[in-house]
């Protein structure tokens, strides 16, 4: 991945540079960088006179942030009470079998990461997923499967 | 203001900060494992709850009103305070024999004080990280996320080295990316440790190289600093003892020193010289203001911080330093012992110290530092009671100290001692201060003929940071300035007894005032054996022998650890291609080093010859004091442009 820099200084800038708004510039280098690279911090921390400890604290402490990159993808796994009762825990499995990763993983081609959250607010529809902000219910391993195929398909074409 | 406690009406200060202080002041102490009164509140510890017209609040994070009716004591409140203990030690590292806040640790206290012998709830071992890359030692394991440390590192020193990180059960006070504490930019103060109310901070013990070197027949000399003798009364029962150091001086020799001289001696010395540094600079007009440079915290803040400065610190190496190479050098030949066999102790309130004695141009000048509390480990261990040790002198001739080398120990007292040996010199008349705020107090003094010498006297970097800002916008205008990197200065180091409070510290700082006050020599120009010193090696102040013995430089110093960044990676090999890379820390930043990095990249995107030109980005080359610079190959081109780097590739690429 090519860094020049020059998207955080775009982001710096969009943010005046301001300390206060730590939170929405780290949003924003996550969206853009799909993850918080360590010398983004460092730069940061560089830019906006705050020591990189104090950033690393805010990229660890909020699930909104992750310091490992995230796939194209993100696949979010239900596993709150409705969810889990209803065997979300197989569609974990389901996905470790079609893409090979586990919670907390991504993929080597960095396409697909997973994660499992507490609760999507979709209880009605368990067990549910959430792909890239597209909520998924009522769903079977097969259901799972099929879903990441197509969404591979789509991208091979 | 009155309020009702427990039952009773009581009156309290109206300007009292919370409950808990204004408690506090009428002589009830709430338990609390979070609350200093230097920092913000931060009312995670839960333990100071209190029961306000029948609700249960924190006392730390209220104030209090008129008529506010408040229980301190019920039984409610006892069990709570006990649950959050039990829940507290559940998850903490309880080796506590083996600890060293062993017999002077807060939670320690409060299980023992609240009898809790039990613990209801399963043990939870957290974090097990211990770091031992610096002088201060971080154990988690012992952490109970009270943010102390966390606090003062931020808030009044101004450096943020550790920070928490994580939530929930993983949260962990840490530096950035769990790195250690040794590639921060922590400056080693000790604050952290002075803070802490547990064991999951502390320093390096260095006790036993002193038994060690006992134990192999080296020489071994120790000297003391002023602060110690005004706080190792605490460890050792023995308050108001203004004669402390003496007895320190005869059981030090009981136990097999050969020598006790006095760090007090060595700080007029540095007076004298540092005195004479800065009336050079004030005739010339150049390097003022002139900063001191015998705190190690500080000359270390500002190696980090402010590079265009570092030029202003006094080039004088600190007390400790200058005294241990004079040992070294010339006691050596003197007593006509192998500098090699002549083991240096030197006896220090701070924990930076130790990191002094070990940087690079200074090893080799001073062998172990201990500190206060170390001190107090190896008189206690000793069996001996140092009340019942008659004083003795300080050993000839460093042994004699006047009032303005005494009072090193705590703030106000460098400044006031160059300007005791000026005093007659530059004819000073009139000498005016005020506080501007806490810690931070400026000084006038006015010669005969009018001129005004304008100082200020600072201490905790929170506050200096403030003061060289000002400095900076041009909105302040002075000609000196001392610096101290703890709150009152070396009393109270990092290195000093448990608790080293506000409290703890103005009460060192008037038993100092005391031991100063019976001292005959006022200024370090009555100090005749300090004088000899020149007379017999020295020659005067500034000489170049002088220069050679007592003064020192200073280094710029990475803020960030970081790796070289790939910016325009080449893949092919290193002989092919040639490498670039911009500086991207902190002072190269501020000079606009992103711009040259653009410029660069738009450079091997658009020209050809430039097409093997690889580009990276680095934090920090330790060059500060030139920024931006920009590494070809392997040479820093200082004080950038786009040109000057445009320059250079011509003649280095490789086509």
């Amino acid at each position: 991945m090519e860094r020049t820099f020059e998207k955080v200084e775009e982001i710096l800038k969009k943010h005046g540079y301001e300390k206060k708004n730590l939170i929405k510039i780290l949003l924003d280098v996550q969206k853009k960088y799909r993850h918080i690279p360590k010398e983004v911090v460092n730069y940061l921390s560089v830019a906006l006179d705050i020591p990189p400890a104090k950033i690393f604290g805010v990229a660890t402490f909020y699930a909104q942030f992750s310091l490992k990159p995230k796939g194209e993808y993100t696949i979010l796994i239900c596993d709150g009470t409705a969810c889990h009762m209803e065997g979300s825990m197989k569609l974990v499995s389901a996905i470790e079998e079609e893409l090979g990763i586990k919670p907390g993983e991504v993929t080597q081609d960095l396409k697909f990461s997973l994660d499992k959250v507490g609760c999507l607010g979709a209880c009605a529809l368990a067990p549910a997923m959430v792909i890239n902000g597209e909520v998924y219910g009522n769903l079977t391993p097969e259901k799972t499967k099929e879903i990441l195929r197509n969404i591979k398909k789509g991208d091979d074409k | 203001m009155k309020i009702i406690v427990n039952g009773k009406e009581t009156i309290i200060k109206d300007e009292s900060r919370n409950l808990l202080e204004a408690l506090r002041d009428v002589g009830i102490e709430i338990p609390n494992l979070c609350y200093l009164s230097e920092t913000s509140i931060y009312g995670a510890c839960r333990m100071c709850l209190v029961e306000i017209d029948g609700q249960i609040m924190t006392s730390c994070s209220i104030k209090p009103y008129e008529g506010m009716n408040v229980k301190t004591h019920t039984p409610e409140i006892y069990e709570m305070r006990r649950g959050i203990l039990e829940l507290i030690l559940a998850s903490h590292n309880r080796d506590c024999p083996t600890c060293d806040r062993n017999g002077n640790c807060k939670l320690q206290r409060y299980a023992e004080e609240f009898g809790i012998r039990k613990i209801r709830f399963d043990k939870l071992d957290k974090s097990n990280i211990i770091d031992y890359s610096s002088i201060i030692i971080r154990d988690n394991s012992k952490c109970i996320l009270c943010g102390d440390c966390v606090r003062v590192c931020d808030e009044v020193q101004s450096i943020g080295a550790i920070d928490f990180a994580f939530r929930g059960f993983e949260a962990q006070v840490m530096p950035a990316f769990g790195e250690n504490l040794s590639t921060t930019n922590c400056v080693l103060c000790g604050q952290c440790v002075a803070h802490c109310p547990t064991g999951a901070l502390t320093f390096r013990n260095d006790l036993q190289k002193v038994y060690n070197a006992m134990k192999s027949g080296k020489y071994v000399i120790g000297m003391m600093a002023p602060a110690v003798r005004a706080s190792i009364q605490e460890e050792l029962g023995m308050e108001n003892d203004i004669v402390t150091a003496g007895r320190i001086v005869n059981f030090l020799k009981t136990i097999g020193f050969k020598k006790v001289f006095d760090v007090a001696f060595a700080a007029d010395l540095v007076a004298y010289e540092e005195a004479h540094e800065f009336k050079e600079r004030l005739e010339k007009g150049e390097r003022l203001p002139q900063f001191t440079s015998c705190c190690p915290g500080w000359v270390k803040f500002a190696e980090h911080n402010y590079p265009e400065f570092l030029k202003n610190l006094s080039t004088i190496k600190s007390p400790q330093q200058a005294l241990g190479t004079i040992i070294k050098k010339f006691y050596s030949k003197e007593i006509g012992v192998n500098p090699e066999d002549i083991f240096v102790v030197s006896i220090m309130p701070c924990t930076a110290k130790k990191f002094e004695a070990e940087r690079d141009e200074l090893s080799g000048e001073v062998d172990a530092v201990i500190t206060t509390k170390e001190l107090s480990q190896l008189i206690r261990s000793s069996g001996f009671n140092l009340k019942n040790i008659p004083p003795l002198p300080f050993d000839r001739p460093y042994g004699l100290s006047s009032q303005a080398g005494l009072s090193f120990g705590k703030t106000g007292g460098v400044f006031g001692s160059v300007l005791k040996v000026l005093e007659k010199d530059l004819q000073i008349t009139e000498i005016k201060t005020q506080e501007l705020e806490k810690g931070i107090r400026f000084t006038v003094a006015t010669t005969k003929d009018g001129k005004e010498i304008k100082g200020i006297v600072v201490f905790g970097l929170g506050n200096t940071k403030k003061i060289i800002d000002s400095i900076k916008k041009g909105n302040l205008n002075v000609d000196i300035v001392e610096v101290m990197a703890c709150d009152y200065g070396c009393i109270g180091g990092g290195g000093q007894p448990y608790p080293n409070d506000t409290k703890a510290r103005t009460k060192r700082a008037e038993i100092l005032s005391e031991v100063v006050g019976i001292d005959v020599l006022i200024s370090p120009n009555e100090n005749y054996h300090m004088l000899s010193l020149y007379e017999k090696y020295l020659e005067k102040p500034l000489s170049h022998k002088s220069h050679e013995i007592l003064h020192t430089r200073y280094k710029n110093r990475k803020r960030i650890k970081n790796g070289d960044i790939e910016i325009l990676p080449l893949p092919i090999s290193e002989k092919e291609k040639t490498t670039v890379k911009v500086c991207l820390g902190t002072s190269c930043y501020s000079k606009g080093s992103y711009k040259i990095l653009s410029e660069l990249v738009e450079l091997v995107n658009k020209e050809d010859w430039a097409k093997n030109v690889e580009i990276m980005g680095t934090f920090c080359v330790e060059n500060c004091g030139k920024s931006p610079n920009v590494v070809v190959n392997d040479k820093i081109i200082s004080e950038a442009t786009p040109e000057k780097i445009k320059e250079e590739l011509m003649k280095n690429v490789k086509k």
